[in-house]
C-alpha cells in the first residue's frame, strides 16, 4: 500500500509543475507578442539606418581610391584587441538559448587566443556573467537588467563607451553576439561586427550614381554622427532581437516541458491502476485462501 | 506636378511612407525645401518641423527631435529618433500638439532651435 501512495504523491507533483510550466509557456507567449511587435518596428529603422550608411560609404570608397579615411571605417583584417559584447538572459529554463550564445563565445575566445589577440568580454545578462565568473574568466564590463527590458538609452550608454574605447585605439574590432529571433521556432546564433563598420555586408541593388552632396559639408560631422548613431542602434536591436529569441525559445522549452509532463502523468496513472489492481488481487487471494483453510 | 516617394522613419515605427509633391525639412545647415528630381544629398536634420504636401495637395506637419534625411530623385528617407505627426481630428490634433511640444523640448538642441520649433508647432495648431 506505501508503494501505491508513493505515485499518487509522485503524479500530484508531476501534475503541479506542468500547471507551472504551461504557465510559463503562455508568459512567454504574451511577452513574445509585444516583443516581436517592437522588434517589427525597430527593424525598419534598423535597415534604413545601415542602407544610407552603407551607401554613404559606399560613395566615399568610390570617391577616394585609397578607401576612407576615416576611424570607423579602418580594415578590420588582423586585430590586435578585440572586444566581445555578448547578449544572454538574466533567467534560464529557455533551451539552450544561453548555453549557445555562451558557447560560441568561447569558441569565439579560443580562437583569437590562438592568433594572439587580446580580447575583452563584455557581458549583457545574468546567466552570461555566471557562467565566465564561475569559470574565472574576467569580464572588462557587465550590465545585468538590460537584456529583460532593453532600453535605447541604457544600451547607448552601454556601447558608447565601448566604441569611444574603439576611437581612442584601446581595442581594433568590435563584434556582438547574440541570439536571434527567426521565428516562433527558430533562434539563430548572429555574430555581427560593428566596428569597424563592414560595409561590404549590405549589397546595395541601385546605387545611383550622381555625386552625393553632403551638409554639413565637412567630412566628419555627418559620417561620424551617423555611425554613432548605427552603433547604438544595432546594440539595441540586438537586445530586442535577443528578447524576442528569448522568449521564443523558453515558449518552446516550457511548451516541451509540459507535454513531457503530460506525459509522465499518463505512464504514473498506469503505473498506479497496475499497483492498485495487483493490491486487490492479493486481498483477494488472502480472504479465499483463508476461506479455504477454514473448511 | 511630378511626385516623388517620401519616407519618414522613426525607432518606433513608420510616421509616413507614400507620395509627395513636396517637403520642407530642417537642415542642420538650415531650412530647405525638395521637389521631385532633386540632386542626391545627405544631411543632418535639426529639431524642428517638416512639411510636407501630398498629391491632394493638403499640407501635413511632423514635428522632430534629430535626424537624418537621404534624398535622391525620386525618393526621400528621413531617418529620425522621435516624431509626431500634427494631425487628426480636433481632440487627437491637441494631443499631437502637446506631444509634439514635449519631444521638442526635450530635444537636445540650442534652445533658439527649440523656441523656433515651438512656436512653429503652435502656428500650425492655430492654423488647422
Amino acid at each position: 500500500m506505501a508503494n501505491l501512495k508513493e505515485i499518487k504523491r509522485k503524479i500530484g507533483s508531476v501534475k503541479n509543475t506542468q500547471k507551472t510550466t504551461n504557465a510559463m509557456k503562455l508568459v512567454s507567449s504574451a511577452k513574445l507578442k509585444r516583443t516581436e511587435e517592437l522588434a517589427k518596428k525597430s527593424r525598419v529603422y534598423a535597415e534604413k539606418l545601415t542602407e544610407l550608411l552603407t551607401e554613404i560609404a559606399q560613395k566615399m570608397q568610390n570617391a577616394n581610391a585609397e578607401g576612407i579615411d576615416n576611424v570607423y571605417f579602418k580594415d578590420g583584417e588582423n586585430p590586435k584587441r578585440v572586444d566581445i559584447v555578448f547578449i544572454t538572459a538574466d533567467k534560464g529554463l529557455c533551451g539552450g538559448f544561453n548555453s549557445q550564445t555562451i558557447k560560441s563565445v568561447s569558441k569565439l575566445l579560443e580562437e583569437y587566443k590562438a592568433k594572439d589577440v587580446k580580447v575583452r568580454l563584455r557581458a549583457v545578462g545574468r546567466k552570461g556573467i555566471d557562467f565566465f565568473k564561475f569559470n574565472n574568466i574576467e569580464l572588462s564590463d557587465e550590465i545585468i537588467g538590460l537584456s529583460a527590458a532593453p532600453d535605447f538609452k541604457t544600451a547607448s550608454e552601454f556601447i558608447s563607451e565601448i566604441a569611444d574605447a574603439y576611437v581612442s585605439g584601446e581595442t581594433d574590432k568590435v563584434i556582438i553576439v547574440h541570439n536571434g529571433y527567426v521565428n516562433m521556432i527558430t533562434q539563430e546564433l548572429r555574430v555581427d561586427q560593428v566596428l569597424p563598420v563592414d560595409t561590404t555586408r549590405l549589397e546595395l541593388d541601385t546605387v545611383s550614381t550622381s555625386e552625393l552632396e553632403v551638409e554639413p559639408d565637412d567630412d566628419d560631422t555627418l559620417l561620424d554622427a551617423l555611425v554613432k548613431r548605427y552603433v547604438e542602434y544595432t546594440m539595441y536591436y540586438s537586445l530586442i532581437d535577443s528578447l524576442a529569441a528569448e522568449h521564443s525559445a523558453r515558449m518552446q522549452a516550457m511548451d516541451a516541458a509540459t507535454k513531457n509532463a503530460k506525459e509522465m502523468v499518463k505512464e504514473l496513472n498506469v503505473k498506479y491502476n497496475k499497483a492498485r489492481q495487483e493490491a486487490i488481487t492479493t486481498e483477494l487471494i488472502e480472504i479465499i485462501s483463508g476461506m479455504e483453510s477454514m473448511k | 506636378m511630378e511626385l516623388m516617394k517620401l519616407e519618414i522613419i522613426t525607432p518606433n515605427g513608420v510616421i509616413f511612407d507614400g507620395e509627395v509633391k513636396q517637403v520642407t525639412l530642417p537642415g542642420s545647415e538650415g531650412e530647405f525645401g525638395v521637389l521631385a528630381g532633386h540632386a542626391t544629398l545627405v544631411s543632418l536634420l535639426d529639431t524642428g518641423v517638416i512639411v510636407y504636401e501630398r498629391a491632394d495637395s493638403k499640407e501635413t506637419a511632423v514635428a522632430i527631435n534629430s535626424g537624418y534625411v537621404k534624398v535622391d530623385e525620386g525618393k526621400t528617407t528621413c531617418i529620425v529618433d522621435g516624431a509626431v505627426a500634427l494631425s487628426g481630428e480636433d481632440s487627437d490634433l491637441a494631443k499631437a500638439l502637446e506631444a509634439a511640444k514635449a519631444l521638442l523640448e526635450k530635444a537636445q538642441a540650442s534652445s533658439t532651435a527649440i523656441a523656433a520649433a515651438v512656436s512653429k508647432v503652435e502656428q500650425i495648431g492655430k492654423s488647422l
